[in-house]
């Protein structure tokens, strides 16, 4: 088949465990995992993409697939459904001679390196299907060919303190990469890696070949790939992002994240100026009830849910029941959960499709300059009545 | 329900709606805070399993056209003949029509004769419910008659003018038949829908309208069943059927969904009521706002207080501003202090700070598409 050569292809890494969301992935791919009312983490990344012209997404899937691939489907919800280029869920698949599972972010690549091929693209563009933020990746790509750049980094600036939590880019002054620290110990500078790259696909696709070749390799962009790539005296160049961005693999994180859309000024707007939105697929969901008794400040609650009881600080997601008396405060409660009469949730995260029973108490509250504690109870869970689920208990 | 095909009309009760149909149609009127009437109509069909449905629109179809697009959130596609929009000089003689018996008399050739369905329901979207289109089927069938007319008890008061209303005997036959008619409220309502052989229909009404006659109820239904030429079974609807046909129901039954027993007979398990899905973020609650007894779409932020009412999707309601007994359509803006009572707001009206509209419930405030007030 004669496929059209295409400027980008983006290749999202959706493999990951996220073994530190706890209950949350246990049966669901990370990307999968409900984010601001009615959304999923890899809504984010999806929506960029789209956003910024590239209609030819690789999604690269490994563990638990089964969600994402449903909710992925044919890309409509994304306009993602061409007949050319389009969304395309890569996971590992058997092949004449051997088959494997990725052994890394670069191998999931390499074994997917014939989807990239059919496009014959200029550039490739790595994405984590794990990060919350609103970026043109054209701008990105532009910046990339104007600098003629082999690797191109998005970097942001964090805090000097925290920088030792990150990969950090050390620059030049017209911003091309020299070094590249993952996690220093005593760190040069504070431009932390966003897990987002354009490559040259003839770059990557040489180094990928090698990277497969090097038995000792651990297969992953950031330890391998990348400092081979620069050591071989390459042109790697950091691109400086300004906005909001977080990496949303822990539970205290997701939570962060979730709150960050709280306000009337919030850090981060899920409707941004109107030009960019996130698209989701959608339900077909009745309009939500907000009954009399309730009382719902500074929150944000999704279609399809009926309110009777008190909501503050918190997201509520499509579909969620919540009766009489009760009480959610400082929480996030995703899909389709049912919240029973005089239930009090504080600082905790409940799954999808949840049943809280009369009178169950989860979490509690958060007292100045301690560490916040959040429950978190996994999908289709029922907590019985009365029953009491203590601050920072995972269930 | 392979063997049924679904005929929508999609302007029967335009004129009496005012100002609200001035520029849309009566099927895509908003309803219940995220639908278009004519969603409830669709969604009873899609969910019998109907796959192939023909709308007929005479006017003002752009609205219409533009949210049903292919189909596809309902499961009908324009691309596999599931779904046709049947518009003036579609065919030769189908200028606008005069009833309809006209407009079937028109489209049979080119339209009702292609599928091979044996049987047709015909359906306006004046009428939100959720039915179990399968059962009404099933009992036409079993009663042997000709057509079945769907009714509904409790809506006839001696002063709401009727289509079609009918009175039945304790052996739940059809004793009287009635049209335009204030009926008294032992009788019952027509809601508009008909199930019938494809066949016997496509005949009557060439030979109807070769006679002049155009009016469905009057001059089909009831004319034949007087002369005895026609057998009609009545099927009765126990569940909520709301009659939109006049502006004052039409605030009534908006307003009507905020309550509990309503809501929960127009969403029910497995009679999914679908509409044309679009990305809007979750509604924002204000710190301040107070939001009691209503019904409310994604994509709204509301600061300020609200009472028994609707809102459609990405309404702004500022901070004091106060809001009871209304129907807000989509992306309308309530400015800072602002005071609304009973009113209807069409799509995109901004009401500007400290401005105070007060109707009353038989006589709602309208405003029309983009008024600044």
């Amino acid at each position: 088949m004669n496929f059209q050569k295409k400027r980008c292809v983006a290749m999202l890494l959706a493999g990951g465990q996220g073994s530190r969301l706890l209950v949350l992935t246990e049966n669901t791919a990370k990307p999968a995992v409900p984010f601001g009312g009615k959304y999923r983490i890899i809504d984010f990344p999806l929506s960029n993409c789209v956003n910024s012209g590239i209609d030819t997404v690789g999604i690269l899937t490994q563990y638990q697939p089964l969600e994402l691939n449903e909710y992925i489907g044919n890309g409509q919800p994304w306009g993602l459904n061409r007949s050319h280029g389009g969304v395309q869920v890569l996971p590992p698949y058997a092949r004449s001679k051997k088959s494997e599972w990725y052994k890394g972010t670069a191998n999931a690549i390499y074994q997917n390196m014939a989807f990239i091929e059919r496009y014959d693209p200029d550039n490739v563009l790595v994405l984590s299907g794990d990060h919350i933020y609103r970026m043109d990746y054209a701008k990105m790509i532009r910046y990339h060919e104007e600098h003629d750049s082999d690797v191109t980094i998005a970097v942001r600036q964090v805090p000097i303190e925290e920088a030792s939590r990150f990969g950090i880019m050390n620059t030049n002054p017209d911003g091309s990469i020299y070094e590249f620290e993952e996690k220093p110990k005593q760190p040069k500078s504070n431009n932390a890696s966003m897990g987002i790259y354009v490559f040259k696909w003839s770059i990557l696709k040489k180094f990928l070949m090698d990277d497969e070749d090097d038995p000792n390799s651990d297969n992953d962009f950031g330890k391998n790939v990348i400092p081979a790539i620069l050591h071989s005296g390459h042109k790697l160049f950091a691109y400086d992002f300004e906005g909001y961005w977080k990496d949303v693999g822990t539970i205290s994180s997701l939570w962060e994240a979730n709150m960050d859309l709280l306000g009337t000024d919030p850090e981060f707007n899920l409707y941004g100026d109107g030009t960019a939105p996130i698209f989701a697929r959608n339900y077909a969901l009745p309009a939500s009830y907000i009954d009399a008794g309730s009382k719902n400040v500074n929150c944000l609650i999704s279609e399809g849910c009926e309110i009777y009881g008190l909501v503050r600080h918190s997201v509520v997601s499509t579909g969620c029941r919540m009766g009489k008396d009760a009480v959610v405060e400082d929480s996030v409660i995703m899909p389709n959960t049912v919240i029973e009469e005089g239930v009090i949730i504080r600082n905790a995260i409940i799954g999808e499709g949840c049943t809280i029973r009369r009178g169950a108490v989860i979490g509690g509250a958060f007292h100045e300059g301690e560490k916040r504690q959040i429950a978190v109870i996994g999908k289709d869970h029922v907590i019985e009545v009365n029953q009491v689920v203590k601050p920072g208990e995972v269930i | 329900m392979k063997n049924v095909m679904g005929l929508v009309f999609a302007n029967i009760y335009d004129s009496s709606l005012g100002q609200l149909t001035n520029k849309r149609t009566q099927a895509s009127l908003p309803y219940g805070g995220r639908y278009r009437q004519i969603d409830f109509t669709l969604s009873n069909m899609s969910n019998a399993g109907i796959r192939h449905i023909d709308i007929v629109t005479q006017y003002n179809f752009q609205s219409l056209m533009n949210h049903i697009g292919s189909g596809e959130d309902w499961d009908l596609q324009l691309d596999d003949g599931g779904l046709e929009f049947i518009t003036p000089y579609s065919v030769g003689q189908s200028n606008t029509f005069r009833g309809k018996l006209e407009a079937i008399a028109a489209i049979s050739d080119a339209y009702l004769s292609r599928g091979k369905e044996e049987y047709i329901i015909l359906a306006d979207a004046a009428v939100i419910c959720a039915i179990n289109l399968d059962e009404v089927m099933d009992a036409h069938i079993a009663s042997g008659k000709d057509v079945t007319v769907v009714v509904k008890a409790g809506i006839a008061n001696g002063k709401k003018q009727l289509d079609l209303a009918v009175r039945m005997d304790d052996g739940g036959e059809i004793a009287d038949m009635a049209v335009d008619y204030a009926a008294p409220d032992n009788y019952l309502a027509s809601m508009g829908m008909f199930i019938m052989r494809k066949d016997l229909l496509m005949r009557s009404a060439a030979e109807c309208v070769s006679r002049n006659r155009y009016r469905f109820e009057r001059e089909f239904i009831l004319r034949e069943w007087d002369e005895g030429q026609l057998s009609v079974n009545a099927y009765e609807f126990h569940n909520v059927a709301l009659f939109n046909e006049s502006t004052e129901e039409y605030f009534r039954n908006n307003l009507a969904i905020i309550d509990r027993n309503v809501r929960h007979s127009l969403y029910r398990d497995g009679l999914t009521i679908y509409t044309k899905v679009r990305d809007q973020v979750p509604c924002y609650y204000g710190e301040n706002s107070e939001i009691d007894d209503c019904i409310v779409a994604d994509g709204c932020v509301l600061l300020g207080s609200a009472f028994n009412s609707v809102f459609f999707r990405s309404v702004k309601l500022s901070t004091g501003a106060s809001v009871r007994n209304c129907v807000v359509m989509s992306k309308c803006e309530i400015g800072i202090g602002a005071q609304l009572e009973y009113c209807i707001l069409d799509k995109d009206v901004k009401i500007n700070a400290g401005v105070k509209l007060i109707g009353t419930m038989e006589h709602p405030v309208i405003l029309n598409r983009g008024d600044v007030v």
